[in-house]
């Protein structure tokens, strides 16, 4: 049976397929496609052999099925402890098949395997912590999507996101000359109440090289605005790239390593180019995974690290209220009950919990700030990363996994839950549409714009 | 004046006072229209899929979903479509303020006419997601006057004839002044400059005794006279007053009292603390209780 005209082993790589595979509302056709979609069994164990670290299949063959990990995953508890969602299952029922049969597995299987890897697991590494052998199935989980993408059994909306990122290198089609206009506009907006307001773009040298989320292009311009402004309030010397400056990667989500290694290139490049001292990302957890963590291995780089220092916005943010280049206005800080979110990308991956934790005490008025529990490195995830978020077809098991996190604020009693991530502030987003328990959420930035002081010299005329 | 109008509607029933002010406008002063309309907002995460602010669908935004959404609303507005020939239909997809904004940077019209409850449209997260409504985010940000009608605007007859300027004397009223001006000039208006004194803020005080209102209600009447009055050369059909109370609640009273049929006013925000607070200016408290339209003005409105 042929490839399908949607549903295929090639990636998208033009806009005129991107725009098509678009128009397929929902991926009606695409997913149809999959139905008959063969599986090329050569090139899968060929690709097996080619790049399964010895890490994976030691982990795989050296798990006692003890099932210490099941109650770490919330995808198992939240599904009423089925044995099919305990994680070393999860894993050895898909990729350790595979590996068992050499790669002979049939259509039917590669379905089965694809709602493993999006709809039973979200990456949150989560049970790697609890394995006495330390085994992390959001790992294994990031190896099969791979081997899925390769394959063609990928959700719609990934294979379009990956797509997205070949043509724009950035996640929505978004182009470079739109960052730098809307980047302009911004400016244009808020000029008025921050006179010097002003976002250099590629200049060399900087201090800080800034990145982004295309979608804060697209549909969300204050937040650029947002942290325009709180640079230009800390003083400091920052610029943006004019090409490289999306930070995230829905082509990790969708597992197609090559252009996750174009995309986090595309930002490496701007960094020789510029030459900052450091590179700053915007609230986001995956973008930080993508360009910070994982990226330098695409990248092929031998230190394990991107060309320069980079960090997270919690990280700047923490600083410049540290140091004092942000002041807060003790007056206006947080004097309600509030709770904050804790990404598994920056905080369990990234060793970023106290981080967080400080800005809180600089933020919210002593004794309002609760924390979820459980927290910080043991924090569940949101029930929306690793791409669960954006899948139509997984709809439904992903606003089931919400609960998790909804169970988990309520038992705070905070109605504002700070989310500094893209991802965990659009699931208790849909969390509060889907459960309506009373909570507004928020990124970091605009809370801050809220209650920083501005210097005296940086006020407009009255 | 009016050669270039934008009108952003969400073709429900929630638009359809302004719809009559904005194509009366549009025949009368045979200006261009531009109707927009945004069809959805972002959904499901990343993804590209927007919800259908009217239906609740998700939908992929595509050639034939705009030109059939394009087409509902044409039939919506069959009626006041055929009273003019120089309109366009524009529909997309985003966060109604955002797109709004988006558009006016690139058409440049000399007003934004919208109803005052657009903002209530989109799913509830949407809805509780935006800090204040589509009017509000719009009238902050935009660089041009922005035209609103809340409620039955019963004493706008069509065409502007009699119009009251309020002041509060900021730096967006000196822009609200000179749009107003150069309207009622070019309109053969009424013009009614006007201001209320805020006495809330005297409540706790006990030393302003009805002297001190009496000063600043002199005051006020000799800041009229110099910031505006001294501009308008030997126009002569205008009146002022100064009143006293609660601002918006003043404001209204002498456009009714005035059977003022437009009412243009700065648009300020003022900072609150309430979390939950949407309403944030005068400005919009008028626009909810006012029977004509408002024009609100920023102090960006006339840069370029
Ligand atoms: S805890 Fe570790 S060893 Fe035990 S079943 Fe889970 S993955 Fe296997
Ligand atoms: S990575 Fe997270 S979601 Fe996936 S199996 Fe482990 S705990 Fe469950
Ligand atoms: S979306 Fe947030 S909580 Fe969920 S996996 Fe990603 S970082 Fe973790």
């Amino acid at each position: 049976m042929p490839e399908g005209t949607l549903c295929n082993r090639q990636p998208i790589q033009t806009d005129e397929a991107l725009k098509t595979l678009l128009s397929d509302t929902g991926g009606r056709q695409y997913y149809q496609e999959m139905q008959s979609l063969p599986v090329d069994t050569p090139l899968l164990w060929e690709t097996i052999q080619k790049t399964c670290r010895s890490r994976i299949r030691t982990w795989l063959s050296m798990c006692a099925r003890c099932g210490m990990c099941a109650d770490s995953c919330f995808l198992y508890r939240i599904n009423d402890r089925d044995p099919k969602q305990v994680p070393a299952y999860k894993i050895q029922s898909t990729l350790g098949e595979i590996l068992r049969r050499k790669g002979r597995v049939d259509n039917a299987f590669m379905q089965m395997a694809m709602e493993t890897a999006w709809a039973k697991c979200t990456c949150c590494n989560r049970c790697g912590l609890y394995c006495p052998h330390g085994i992390d199935m959001g790992v294994m989980f990031g190896y099969l999507r791979g081997l899925l993408y390769q394959q063609g059994f990928v959700p719609w909306e990934l294979k379009i996101g990956a797509g997205m990122h070949r043509v724009y290198h950035a996640q929505m089609d978004v182009t470079d000359a739109d960052f730098t206009e809307t980047f302009a506009w911004m400016v244009e907006e808020n000029e008025e109440d921050y006179p010097g307001l002003a976002v250099p773009v590629d200049k060399v040298g900087a201090d800080i090289m800034y990145t982004v989320n295309a979608r804060e292009v697209k549909h969300y311009p204050e937040d650029l605005a947002e942290a325009a402004i709180l640079f230009h309030l800390a003083g400091e010397n920052w610029t943006v790239p004019s090409r490289g400056w999306e930070q995230t990667s829905l082509a990790m989500f969708a597992g197609d390593w090559e252009a996750c290694k174009i995309q986090v290139e595309s930002v490496y490049d701007a960094m020789e180019r510029l030459k900052p001292k450091r590179m700053v990302g915007t609230e986001c957890g995956h973008a930080h995974r993508a360009t910070v963590v994982e990226g330098p291995y695409w990248a092929g780089r031998k230190d394990g690290l991107p060309p320069v220092e980079s960090i997270h916005y919690v990280e700047w943010l923490a600083e410049a209220l540290r140091t004092g280049k942000l002041k807060i206005n003790p007056e206006k800080r947080i004097k309600e009950p509030v709770t904050l979110q804790d990404s598994c990308n920056y905080v369990r991956n990234h060793g970023l919990k106290e981080i967080t934790r400080e800005i809180m005490s600089y933020i919210v008025e002593p004794g309002y700030f609760i924390d979820m529990s459980p927290n910080r490195e043991h924090n569940y995830c949101c029930g929306g990363g690793g791409g669960f978020n954006g899948i139509g077809l997984y709809r439904k098991q992903r606003n089931k996994a919400l609960i998790t996190k909804r169970d988990q604020i309520l038992s705070t009693g905070a109605k504002l839950v700070i989310a500094p991530c893209h991802n965990c502030w659009d699931a208790i987003r849909d969390l509060e549409e889907e459960y309506r328990i009373g909570i507004r959420w928020s990124f970091l930035k605009p809370l801050i714009l809220k209650m920083v002081e501005i210097p005296e010299h940086l006020k407009p005329e009255e | 004046m009016f050669k270039k109008i934008l009108f952003a509607t969400s073709a429900t029933e929630a638009c359809d006072h302004a719809a009559r002010v904005a194509f009366d406008m549009a025949r009368r002063y045979h200006a261009h229209i531009d109707v927009f309309h945004v069809l959805g907002v972002p959904t499901r995460g990343y993804s590209q899929v927007v919800v259908d602010l009217t239906t609740g669908d998700e939908v992929t935004l595509d050639d034939n979903y705009r030109d059939l959404v394009k087409e509902e609303i044409r039939s919506y507005y069959d009626h006041q479509i055929q009273t003019t020939d120089d309109f366009a239909i524009t529909v997309t997809i985003g966060h109604p303020h955002r797109e709004i904004l988006r558009i006016a940077r690139a058409e440049k019209p000399d007003i934004i006419v919208m109803g005052g409850s657009t903002g209530a449209s989109g799913s509830y997260a949407h809805k509780k997601a935006a800090t204040g409504s589509t009017f509000q985010r719009v009238a902050k940000a935009a660089h041009f006057p922005v035209l609103v009608i809340n409620r039955p605007a019963a004493s706008f007859w069509g065409g502007f004839s009699n119009v009251v300027f309020a002041t509060d004397f900021s730096d967006a009223a000196d822009h609200a002044f000179a749009f107003a001006f150069k309207l009622v000039k070019e309109l053969n208006c009424e013009f009614h400059l006007f201001h209320a004194l805020d006495i809330t803020c005297f409540q706790t005080d006990n030393f302003h005794t009805q002297d001190t209102i009496d000063d600043q209600i002199r005051n006020a009447i000799a800041q009229i006279r110099f910031r505006y009055v001294s501009k308008m050369g030997d126009f002569k059909p205008y009146a002022m007053e100064v009143w006293e109370g609660i601002p918006f609640v003043e404001i209204v009273k002498y456009a009714r009292e005035k059977q003022a049929d437009l009412i243009i006013m700065a648009y300020n925000t003022r900072q609150t603390d309430d979390p939950e607070a949407s309403i944030g200016s005068v400005a919009e408290q008028v626009i909810l209780r006012a029977n004509c339209p408002v024009i609100s003005i920023n102090r960006s409105v006339g840069k370029e």
